[in-house]
């Protein structure tokens, strides 16, 4: 139990983590179930952030006035690789949905299982 | 009964991932695995193996160049495939443009108040992406989420008059382009694809590469989402 709470910021991305796949499993609504996917994405980032995380580091800028420690720059970079990622996929998923709208007039999945 | 169902999954997946987290070392600590084995290296070298104050600039675009080079080809070719998703639609369909919707006139003004300083932040964001917090991405998004409340204020046909259709076609691929050119460039002078000086003759090029690279991220990025936003709202009726 103690070590839950010592790294409380990687229990709040499996909360995160567990909403976001709630929505895609309970939630009938194209947009929603695309909603829970970006919760999940948000959570990955944060567990990968919360990992980079240094007790009283700075902003990894160099420079006059810089004093360490710093915090962990390598998942700042690759976060933002991440997240570029997750807007290039949720713009596809989008865009399909927009598709599925315009062919079926519906995006509730209940009502798609009928059509053709 | 499928909410209880999905509930009672959740509750047991929760099981494993929470024991799992119980294992890590704790967070904040400077012995942590993640920040023991290249981390210290960018951290001390950093400054003078890159030319960039800010570290986090210095992995995207030198450390780990090669996985920004494909991001950035990623992010393009899903700009071409929404275009070809929505495109193939508005075939099917011929639909007139996008309809006006008069907004209220205090959030007209605000925008286009702000507008002026919002270049400005994301310009500075772009220029000096290397040495202090900021970056082409993050400018590069500040300038599409403006374009896109002009947009949204505006409409979308009057929006679309700042990029105009035969400039947004080359500012689309902007950062596939100049990662190209700039990787090309140091292949001609140093013998290898993106490579930048680190000392000797070149040493002058090593700022002006990497601000263009960072402009080329910031057009481009700030037109892919613009355009996305546009693709989406034209194939809307």
């Amino acid at each position: 139990m103690k070590a839950l709470w010592t790294n409380i910021d990687y229990v709040a991305s499996v909360v995160l983590l567990l909403i976001g796949l709630y929505a895609i499993m309970a939630k009938g609504n194209l947009v929603k179930k695309l909603m829970g996917l970006n919760i999940i994405e948000t959570a990955v980032f944060a567990f990968v952030m919360a990992a980079g995380i240094v007790d009283g580091g700075d902003a990894p800028i160099m420079g006059p006035g810089a004093n360490p420690p710093f915090a962990n720059p390598l998942p700042q970079g690759l976060i933002l690789t991440g997240i570029v990622v997750a807007f290039s996929t949720s713009a596809l998923a989008l865009s399909l949905i927009i598709r599925i709208y315009a062919r079926f007039g519906t995006i509730e999945s209940e009502e798609l299982w009928g059509v053709e | 009964m499928r909410r209880v169902l999905t509930l009672a999954l959740l509750i047991l997946a929760s099981v494993p991932l929470l024991y799992g987290v119980a294992k890590l070392p704790p967070i904040g600590s400077v012995d942590n695995p993640a920040y023991t084995h290249v981390v210290p290296h960018y951290l001390e070298k950093g400054p003078e193996e890159t030319g960039c104050e800010n570290i986090v600039t210095a992995i995207i675009l030198n450390y780990r160049g090669f996985d920004t080079n494909g991001e950035v080809t990623v992010i393009f070719t899903s700009l071409m495939a929404v275009f070809g998703v929505l495109l193939a639609a508005k075939k099917a369909k011929e639909q007139p443009g996008a309809i006006e919707t008069p907004v209220s006139p205090v959030t007209h003004f605000i925008v286009r108040t702000l507008a002026p300083f919002i270049v400005v932040f994301s310009a500075y964001m772009i220029i000096y992406g290397h040495s202090t917090p900021g970056g082409g991405f993050q400018g590069g998004t500040i300038i599409g989420a403006l374009l896109i409340a002009t947009s949204l204020v505006v409409g979308s046909k009057h929006a679309q008059t700042f990029l105009p259709e035969p400039i947004r076609l080359w500012l689309q691929p902007a950062a596939v382009l100049t990662f190209t050119v700039v990787g090309l460039v140091g292949m001609l002078l140093l013998g290898k694809y993106l490579s930048y000086p680190v000392d000797g003759a070149y040493l002058f090029l090593r700022v002006p590469f990497l601000t263009a690279i960072e402009f080329g991220i910031g057009i481009g990025g700030a037109a892919i989402v613009a355009s996305v936003f546009w693709a989406m709202e034209g194939s809307i009726e």
